[in-house]
C-alpha cells in the first residue's frame, strides 16, 4: 500500500463533503481567532501604566478560559452533526471491507488537515485582526492609541496547546463512534427514529422544579453579596433546567399533537410534527443551546453596556465632587463643632495656598455601625448574636449612619428640629415602616421619615441597605453604643467626616492640588500623620478625575470581553441553526421527493416548513426573553456591586439588547429557512 | 372505454452540457381499457421508467399526447397537477419510497391527508385495504421494523386506498424476493379482479406473466404485443420467453 493513501483519502472526503466540513471548518477558524485575540490583548495591549492593569489582564484571561472551555463544548457539538451525516460513509467503507482501524486512520488524516487548516487560517486572522480588536480596546479604555503590529508567540502558543489538545479529543470521540457501532447501524444511521427517553415526564418535572428554582433564587435574593454568590448556582440552574424542560417538553408536545388526530392529519402539520417527532430529542437539545446562548449574549450584552453607559454615574455618586476627603476619628470627641471647624478651615487653608478656593462643599460627620435589624425595629448591633442560619440574613444587614441634625439641615438646605427622643430617618435599598427603632444596648427613638433623594450624597457605594439617623444631639444619641466592642475588642461606632468640595481648576491642576495635600496630610515623618497629630484622625483623599480613568479600566474591559464573547456566543448560535437547518434539510429532502411524488404541491411544502419553523425557532427566543426577565432582579444587585444604581439605564439596555436580537435573529431565522427550502423542495445542486 | 390513451409520445434528454442529446422514447403510442391489467417490458435502458414519469405527470414529454380519463396532461395547469396525481393515480415503486418519519399508518394516510380528507373516514378506508393486503397488524411500525415485503403491500396499501383511476407500478417486485413476489403479484391480480386497471413496469418474465397483456419496448417504440386470451399464466410465460428471445437476437415479428 502506498505511503500516502490515507491522507489522500482524507483530503478527498473532506472534498467530497464539502458542504458539511465548510461551516466546521470556519467555526474551528473563528474559534482559534478569538482565542488568539483575547490572549494577545491579554498579554501585550494592557500597558503597565494604566491603574488595575493586573486585574484587568486577569479579567482577560478568564474570558480566554471561557472562550477555551466554550470551544471545545461547541466543537463537539457541531463535529456531531458532521458524524452524523458521514456515518453511511463509514458504514459502506466497512461493508466493502474496510476495518475500523482503516476509518479510524482516515479520521486521523481528516482530522490533522482539518486541525492544520483552521488553526493555520485561525491565526492568521488572530494576527490580522488583533491590532483592529486592540484599537477598540483602547479605544474603550480611553488609553493612546499606538500603531505597530505586534505577533505574541506566547499566545501563538497557547493557541496550538489549547486547540490541539480539543482537536485530539474530537479524534478521540469519532473513533469511539466508529468503534462501538455495526456496519448496519452505521449504514442506517440516519434512517431509525429516536426513541422517547423512559420517564420522560419525570425530566420534564425535574426541569421545570430545577428552573422554578433558580427563578426563585433570582426574584427573591435582596442583598448583593448573597446574590453575587447565587448567581453562578442559578445560572447553572437555569442551563440545566431548560435543557431538561425542552428535550422532555419537546417529546411530550410531539405526541401530544400526534395524539390529536384533528390537529395531526391536517396538511400542513402532518409532515412538520412527523418530522419533529422523529428527531424530537435532538430536536429539544438544539432549542435548548440556542436558548441558553441567546440568554448568555443578552444578560453579558445589557448588563456590560449598562456598565459601560453608567460608569460616568457610579463615578459621580462614589465621588460626588471633584476632591473627596474622609476623616476617621478614635472617638467621639473628634466629631466635636470645634474640631470640624479646625479641619475645615486647614483644609481650605491648603486649597488656597493652590490658587483654588472650595465651592458646592457637602460636609458632614457622622457616627456609623451596622447591625441586623428585624421588622418591629429592633437592631441587633452584635453579630455573635445573630442567626445566621437564614440565607438572606444579609439582607437584613443595615448600615446605620448618626447624622447630627445641625450638619444635615445644613447639607439638605432644611430646618427641622427635633425633640430628643426622635430621630429623622433616610432608608436606603430597603423598607422600614415602623415608628419606633430601638438599638439593642442602646437608645429607642421615634422616627420620622424623610425623603431620601434629597440626601444621596455618598450613600451609592454602599451595597447593603443603609439607614441616615438624624439625631439633635449625637453623643447622647449612641450612648450605649459608644461602648460596646466587638470579637477583636475594638469599638463598633465608627466616627467619621466627609468634606467634599468642587474646585474651579483643570483636571490637571486639580490632581496636583490633591498630591501636595495629600503629602501635607503625610508629610510628618515620625509615627504620625499630619491630621492625626493634629486632631487624632486619619485622613484620606480622592480626586474623582483619577479614580475615573479606574472605573473605566474595569467597566471598560468587563464590556470588551462582554462584546468579544457575545459575538463568539452570537456565531455559535447562528452556526447552531444552520447546522440544523442544513442538516434536516438533508435528512427531508429525500422525504419531501417522495411526497411530491405522491401528489403534494410545493405550495404544501412551503406551508410545512413554515409551521415547523415558526413553532421552533421562536421557542427559544421566547425562553431567553423569560430568562432574562427572572434574572433582572439578581443582575441588578450583582450591578449595585459595581457602584451602579440605575435601574432606568439597566431596563433600557435590556430592552434594547432584546429587541437588537430579536431583529438580528428573525434575518439568520429567514435566511436558513430559505436555504433549507431550496434543500428539500428538491433543486438539488452539485457540490 | 379507454381510461389511457398514450399518441406519438416522444422524450429527449439533453446532457447537462448541451450537446449530447438522448432519444428515451421515439414514438410511443398504446392505449389501455379500464379494468386492465398491463405489463410494459423491454430492456435495461430502453425507455420504460421514462415513460412512466410521463405517464405520471412527473416529466414532461418532448412531443405527443397523453390522455388520462379524457383529459389531455400537458392542458393541467403546473399548479393543479399535484392535485391531479394524488386523486387520479397510485405509484408503487421499486424502492417503496416510504417515509421512516412515519409509521406505515401514516404512510398509508398521507395522500389522504394531503386531500384534506377526514381522520374517521380515512380509518374506515385503510382497514378493508389493510385486511386483504395482511399488514392490519403492522399498521403502529415504523418501515425500518418491518420487512421489504411488508414495505411493499404498505405501498401498495397507500397507492390503492385513493381509489385511483389507476396503479403505475415501476419493477414493484425488484426487491422483493420470490415469495413475497409472488404473494404481491396474486395481490395485483385480485385487486385487477376487483376492476382495478394497473399498469406496470417490470423486468421479470414472472411478473409480467400474471398481466392480462404484455407491451415491448424497443428502440423507443412499442415493438410488440401479446395477450393472454385464454392463456394460462405458464403459457403467457412462455410466449413472453418467445418475445424476449426474440427481441434479443433482433428479429422481427409479423
Ligand atoms: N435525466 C436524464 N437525463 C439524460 N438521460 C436520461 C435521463 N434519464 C434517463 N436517461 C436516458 O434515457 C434512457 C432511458 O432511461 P430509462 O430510465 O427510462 O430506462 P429504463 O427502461 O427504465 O431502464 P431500467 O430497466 O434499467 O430501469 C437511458 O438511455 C438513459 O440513459
Ligand atoms: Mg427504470
Amino acid at each position: 500500500m502506498k505511503v500516502g493513501f490515507y491522507p489522500k483519502l482524507a483530503v478527498d472526503s473532506i472534498m467530497k463533503n464539502k458542504k458539511m466540513f465548510t461551516p466546521f471548518i470556519l467555526t474551528c477558524v473563528g474559534m482559534v481567532m478569538m482565542f488568539y485575540i483575547i490572549m494577545y490583548i491579554g498579554l501585550c495591549s494592557v500597558p503597565d501604566s494604566m491603574m488595575g492593569a493586573e486585574s484587568v489582564r486577569s479579567m482577560l484571561q478568564l474570558g480566554s478560559v471561557v472562550i477555551a472551555v466554550f470551544a471545545c463544548i461547541f466543537l463537539f457539538y457541531t463535529n456531531s452533526f458532521l458524524m452524523r451525516r458521514r456515518k453511511k460513509e463509514f458504514g459502506l467503507y466497512n461493508i466493502l471491507g474496510m476495518g475500523k482501524w482503516s476509518i479510524a486512520r482516515i479520521l486521523f488524516w481528516e482530522t490533522i488537515t482539518v486541525a492544520a487548516v483552521s488553526i493555520l487560517a485561525g491565526l492568521l486572522f488572530g494576527i490580522s485582526f488583533s491590532k483592529l480588536a486592540e484599537l477598540g480596546f483602547i479605544n474603550i479604555m480611553n488609553g493612546e492609541i499606538t500603531y505597530d503590529l505586534n505577533i505574541s508567540w506566547v499566545a501563538v502558543a497557547r493557541t496550538l496547546e489549547v486547540f490541539g489538545v480539543i482537536f485530539l479529543l474530537l479524534l478521540l470521540n469519532s473513533i469511539r463512534q466508529v468503534r462501538f457501532s455495526s456496519a448496519v447501524q452505521l449504514l442506517r444511521g440516519e434512517s431509525t427514529g429516536e426513541k422517547p427517553p423512559r420517564a420522560n415526564w419525570l425530566f420534564g418535572i425535574l426541569g421545570a422544579v430545577v428552573l422554578v428554582g433558580a427563578y426563585y433564587i433570582a426574584v427573591t435574593i435582596k442583598d448583593p453579596i448573597t446574590a453575587l454568590l447565587w448567581f453562578f448556582v442559578a445560572v447553572l440552574m437555569v442551563i440545566a433546567g431548560t435543557y431538561l424542560l425542552m428535550i422532555s417538553g419537546s417529546v411530550m408536545f410531539c405526541r401530544l399533537l400526534q395524539k390529536n388526530k384533528g390537529y395531526y392529519y391536517k396538511p400542513n402539520h402532518f409532515v412538520s410534527v412527523s418530522s419533529m417527532a422523529f428527531r424530537m430529542k435532538r430536536n429539544g437539545a438544539g432549542l435548548a443551546s440556542i436558548c441558553i446562548l441567546a440568554t448568555m449574549v443578552l444578560v453579558m450584552i445589557s448588563s456590560t453596556t449598562c456598565l459601560y453607559f453608567g460608569e460616568e454615574n457610579a463615578v459621580n455618586q462614589r465621588y460626588p465632587r471633584d476632591i473627596n476627603i474622609d476623616f476617621r476619628f478614635g472617638g467621639i470627641d473628634g466629631l466635636s463643632d470645634d474640631i470640624a471647624e479646625a479641619v475645615r478651615r486647614d483644609i481650605d487653608g491648603m486649597v488656597a495656598d493652590a490658587g483654588a478656593s472650595a465651592g458646592n462643599v457637602i460636609s458632614y460627620r457622622t457616627a456609623a455601625v451596622s447591625g441586623y435589624m428585624t421588622d418591629d425595629g429592633n437592631v441587633e448591633l452584635d453579630v455573635r448574636k445573630i442567626d445566621d442560619r437564614d440565607v438572606d440574613v444579609m439582607a437584613n444587614v443595615f448600615q446605620f449612619l448618626f447624622v447630627p441634625l445641625s450638619d444635615f439641615n445644613e447639607t439638605v438646605g432644611d430646618d427641622i428640629s427635633l425633640g430628643d427622643d426622635e430621630a429623622l430617618i433616610c432608608v436606603y435599598r430597603h423598607d422600614f415602616d415602623g415608628d419606633v427603632l430601638s438599638f439593642n444596648g442602646g437608645r429607642s427613638f421615634h422616627v420620622k421619615k424623610y425623603d431620601e433623594k434629597k440626601f444621596e450624597h455618598g450613600e451609592g457605594y454602599i451595597i447593603s441597605p443603609c439607614m441616615v439617623v438624624v439625631v439633635p444631639d449625637l453623643e447622647y444619641a449612641v450612648e450605649g453604643i459608644a461602648d460596646m466592642t466587638d470579637s477583636l475588642g475594638e469599638g463598633m461606632l465608627q466616627y467619621r467626616m466627609k468634606y467634599d468640595f468642587d474646585t474651579e481648576l483643570d483636571v490637571d491642576e486639580e490632581i496636583a492640588l490633591c498630591d501636595t495635600i495629600n503629602e501635607i496630610l503625610y508629610s510628618t515623618p515620625l509615627d504620625a500623620s499630619y491630621m492625626e497629630a493634629k486632631y487624632g484622625a486619619y485622613a484620606s483623599i480622592a480626586s474623582r478625575e483619577e479614580n475615573r480613568q479606574d472605573f473605566y479600566g474595569m467597566f471598560g474591559t468587563l464590556f470588551y470581553i462582554g462584546i468579544i464573547l457575545s459575538i463568539v456566543f452570537t456565531l455559535a448560535a447562528v452556526l447552531i441553526i444552520y447546522y440544523k437547518q442544513l442538516s434536516e434539510g438533508y435528512e427531508d429532502q429525500a422525504r419531501f421527493g417522495i411526497m411530491q411524488k405522491v401528489g403534494m404541491t410545493k405550495r404544501d411544502i412551503k406551508k410545512s416548513i413554515n409551521s415547523q419553523l415558526l413553532t421552533v425557532f421562536f421557542l427559544p427566543l421566547l425562553f431567553a426573553a423569560m430568562h432574562l426577565a427572572f434574572a433582572f432582579p439578581i443582575i441588578h444587585k450583582l450591578l449595585l456591586l459595581f457602584g451602579l444604581d440605575k435601574v432606568t439605564l439597566f431596563a433600557a439596555t435590556t430592552g434594547v439588547s432584546l429587541l437588537v436580537f430579536a431583529v438580528f435573529y428573525t434575518i439568520v431565522y429567514k435566511l436558513t429557512a430559505g436555504a433549507y427550502y431550496k434543500i428539500v423542495s428538491g433543486t438539488k445542486e452539485e457540490f | 372505454m379507454s381510461i389511457l390513451e398514450v399518441k406519438g409520445v416522444r422524450k429527449v434528454y439533453t446532457t447537462r452540457f448541451g450537446g449530447n442529446k438522448v432519444e428515451a422514447l421515439r414514438d410511443v403510442s398504446f392505449s389501455v381499457e379500464a379494468g386492465e391489467y398491463v405489463a410494459i417490458m423491454g430492456e435495461s435502458g430502453s425507455g420504460k421508467t421514462t415513460l412512466l414519469n410521463i405517464l405520471a405527470a412527473l416529466d414532461k414529454p418532448s412531443g405527443g399526447t397523453v390522455i388520462l380519463d379524457g383529459r389531455d396532461l400537458s392542458k393541467i395547469r403546473e399548479s393543479a397537477i399535484s392535485a391531479f396525481r394524488r386523486d387520479n393515480l397510485g405509484f408503487v415503486f421499486q424502492e417503496f419510497n416510504l417515509l421512516d418519519t412515519f409509521t406505515l399508518e401514516d404512510n398509508i394516510y398521507l395522500p389522504l391527508v394531503l386531500s384534506g380528507t377526514g381522520h374517521r373516514e380515512m380509518k374506515e378506508r385503510l382497514a378493508p385495504i389493510a385486511a386483504k393486503l395482511g399488514i392490519s397488524e403492522l399498521l403502529k411500525k415504523y418501515p425500518y421494523e418491518v420487512s421489504c415485503g411488508q414495505k411493499q403491500r404498505a405501498a401498495v396499501a397507500r397507492a390503492m386506498i385513493t381509489s385511483p383511476k389507476l396503479i403505475l407500478a415501476d419493477e414493484p417486485t425488484g426487491a422483493l424476493d420470490s415469495k413475497s413476489t409472488d404473494e404481491l403479484l396474486s395481490m395485483f391480480s385480485e385487486v385487477n379482479a376487483l376492476g382495478q386497471t394497473i399498469l406496470m413496469v417490470t423486468h421479470s418474465v414472472k411478473a409480467a406473466s400474471s398481466a392480462n397483456r404484455v407491451l415491448f419496448i424497443k428502440d423507443g417504440e412499442v415493438f410488440h404485443q401479446i395477450y393472454r386470451g385464454d392463456d394460462t399464466n405458464d403459457g403467457l410465460y412462455q410466449k413472453i420467453s418467445d418475445t424476449l428471445t426474440l427481441l434479443a437476437t433482433g428479429g422481427k415479428t409479423a
